[in-house]
């Protein structure tokens, strides 16, 4: 299977309680490119993230959002993963009673779907193969699902399940945040090495450390719940060094936060 | 409502029955006394729980009388999944009362007796001295109409210094509705001693209105380590009004494990009085309740001696039409400084019909001490399910493993794997 996958959002606007917080985002991920959205805390990535996964927070009052053409939107949270869409979260719940690795492995056969399930010794020579790739020591897997990691090692355990799980198009909601430097670059090496046609990344991010390793081919930058300037690397050095404000100064936007463009 | 049998007529219908059975003087002489008290004393009350709703009259003095017409199912579908066929240890299945199938009495270590406690009590009538000792039977009507009527049940002694960790599995079976239930256990474990007893209550799930009042008394001598676990899986018309209480001796354990699955109307008391300097006791409980049941725990820890700790955790699940009543009760009492009791109780409903109570209560009458408790009652958790659901996994299943990673702690405390198996298997098919 080498399709290239495309996720193509169109006027997407969502609120949270009656208000709205995204308000028309219009973007289009295919596989083999990195995508990268900037932007102050407040301005909507994070509820991008959410809406797109479908939690059930979050109310998508208009717009599109397709895989491969199919109407996400129409789909339950599980019905999205299994068409091929993966959010590494920012805050991963914790969930006692079920292993990480036996929970991986379900997730895992419900992507394959019945009669592809992988074989567990297969799969267990993968996760371990997987886990020390991404520095995760192997008692973790036996551990219960996030229970007791800290803030670092569940960062890691997301992108241990994306590497595991192998998605068409992943989206990363801040998941340098927390983490120290070393943690950082393992993250990355770990995310670039899913890196091909069949495969593509929304990373969501307010520093532009993280994209120093893992090198985007498109940066966004999100304010008042929209998309407000695209470009390519450049974008996010700039913004590295600048800061914000030059573009709010070039868009007459004087509070960039969601809650000024009610 | 209930309508209560004229006294005299049950105590002399009771009086025949036990004089045919040739009890010892002294045990029909407590029955009399206890019969006697049941027309005055008051039906039990329990806040949440109006037990005065049930059919309380779904009894006869004789097992063999007035019994429905027999249900669809034998005692061996019904206990099946909770029996393990190639296990050890001792095993002993009543069904309706009667002894129906046994194993491993014969290879008891010398001094451990395990047998009927309507026998022990004919071969010791010493043994009448104890009975009614640790939960009376002037507390209520219920138990009043038990001590009067009370004809199953197990006899379990653990000598002193024995060690016996294979589990004693007790299984008592109900086939046909309507004759009633009053299971009696006394427990002995005498000092140093260790033992597992498990007790396994089921019946056939299309029961006729059955009435199940009982009672289990343990003695824990010093230094003893016991843990008692009972399972109970009761169908829809059983009403089941049961007390379990241990005394505790001086630096004794004494561990109950509770996992209640049915569907039925259920009043249970469980714990432990603390009767010796540094003893303690703990309570491990799981509660799921499908369909209409009512299922009403409380566990009561009661600090009488110095430096006694107790320790309750609960877990409770409640789906369909359920309704959960969870009480936590840590009674501190005088002169017990020192001491620690700590309780957690975690309630979750499923569904919007479905209703759950958790009462927690410490009783502290001495200023030396420690006490805690959590309690908490409600909804699974959305982010959970999320989480679970962004990895492909169904909503089904996911509330499925969110519900038992919930009951988790406590359902590794059950003491016999084939039985912790069951119940899991059990929670497997009624978990929606």
């Amino acid at each position: 299977m080498s399709m290239i996958p495309e996720l193509k959002i169109s006027g997407l606007r969502a609120s949270v309680e009656g208000k709205e917080i995204l308000k028309g985002v219009d973007l289009t991920v295919r596989g083999g490119e990195v995508h990268a959205i900037m932007g102050p805390n407040g301005t909507g990535k994070s509820t991008l993230a959410s809406s797109l996964m479908g939690h059930p927070k979050y109310d998508v009052t208009a717009g599109q959002v397709t895989l491969n053409g199919e109407d996400v939107l129409a789909m339950g949270v599980d019905e999205r993963a299994r068409a091929g869409l993966f959010l590494a979260m920012q805050y991963p719940s914790e969930v006692s009673g079920v292993s990480n690795a036996n929970f991986m492995r379900m997730a895992k056969n419900a992507r394959l779907g019945e009669g592809n399930e992988v074989p567990v010794l297969k799969f267990h020579r993968e996760l371990l193969q997987k886990m020390k790739a991404l520095s995760i020591d192997p008692t973790f897997g036996e551990r219960y699902l996030n229970e007791g990691f800290s803030g670092g090692e569940k960062k890691r355990n997301e992108i241990l399940q994306m590497t595991m799980l192998e998605p068409s198009i992943a989206i990363l909601d801040e998941i340098d945040s927390g983490l120290d430097i070393d943690a950082l670059r393992i993250v990355a090496e770990g995310v670039n090495t899913l890196r091909k046609p069949e495969f593509g990344l929304l990373i969501i991010t307010h520093y532009q450390r993280l994209l120093q390793y893992i090198d985007p081919d498109y940066v966004h930058v999100m304010m008042q719940g929209k998309i407000v300037r695209s470009g390519g690397r450049e974008l996010a050095e700039k913004l590295e060094q600048n800061g914000y404000d030059w573009l709010k100064d070039e868009l007459g936007i004087v509070d960039e936060t969601v809650e000024a463009g009610v | 409502m209930s309508e209560v049998m004229a006294v005299s007529a049950l105590a002399a219908e009771a009086d025949a029955v036990f004089r045919a059975r040739h009890e010892p003087e002294s045990m029909v002489a407590l029955r009399s006394r206890a019969l006697a008290r049941y027309e005055e004393l008051p039906v039990p009350q329990y806040e949440k729980s109006d037990i005065s709703r049930r059919n309380l009259t779904a009894f006869a003095t004789h097992s063999d009388e007035r019994a429905s017409a027999g249900t669809t199912q034998d005692w061996q579908t019904i206990a099946g999944p909770y029996l393990d066929e190639n296990g050890a240890g001792v095993l002993l299945v009543f069904a309706d009362g009667k002894l129906v199938s046994e194993r491993g009495i014969g290879a008891l270590p010398d001094g451990i007796v395990v047998e009927a406690l309507l026998d022990a009590v004919g071969k010791r009538s010493a043994l009448v001295e104890k009975l009614h000792t640790v939960v009376p039977f002037d507390e209520d009507k219920l138990l009043a109409l038990h001590a009067g009527l009370w004809r199953d049940g197990v006899y379990v002694s653990i000598p002193r210094g024995v060690t016996f960790e294979t589990p004693i599995q007790i299984v008592h079976v109900v086939t046909r509705g309507g004759a009633g239930s009053f299971i009696h256990n006394l427990y002995e474990a005498g000092e140093g001693s260790s033992a597992t007893i498990l007790e396994t209550y089921l019946a056939a799930p299309d029961l006729a209105d059955h009435l199940h009042v009982g009672v289990t008394e343990a003695f824990i001598g010093q230094g003893a380590r016991i843990k008692v676990g009972v399972v109970s899986d009761l169908p829809r018309r059983m009403t089941s009004v049961v007390v379990r209480r241990a005394l505790v001796g001086r630096d004794a354990a004494m561990d109950w494990i509770v996992g209640e699955v049915g569907d039925g109307y259920t009043v249970s008391e469980i714990g432990s009085r603390l009767v010796g300097q540094g003893s303690t006791s703990t309570c491990h409980a799981v509660v799921l309740g499908s369909g209409r049941a009512h299922a009403d725990l409380t566990a009561r820890m009661v600090h009488e001696a110095k430096f006694s700790e107790s320790d309750t955790t609960a877990r409770g699940v409640m789906q369909g039409h359920a309704f959960g009543v969870y009480r936590g009760i840590t009674h501190i009492l005088k002169g017990a400084s020192g001491s620690n009791g700590q309780q957690a109780e975690k309630l979750l409903m499923m569904s919007p019909e479905s209703r759950a109570d958790a009462i927690p209560m410490l009783l502290i009458d001495e200023n030396d001490v420690k006490c805690g408790h959590a309690a908490s009652v409600g909804q699974i958790n959305e982010e959970q399910l999320f989480y679970l659901m962004s990895r492909g996994i169904s909503e089904a299943a996911a509330k499925k493993m969110v519900v038992w990673g919930f009951l988790d702690p406590v359902l590794a405390q059950l003491p016999v794997d084939s039985v912790r198996g069951a119940v899991e298997r059990v929670l497997e098919r009624k978990m929606k």
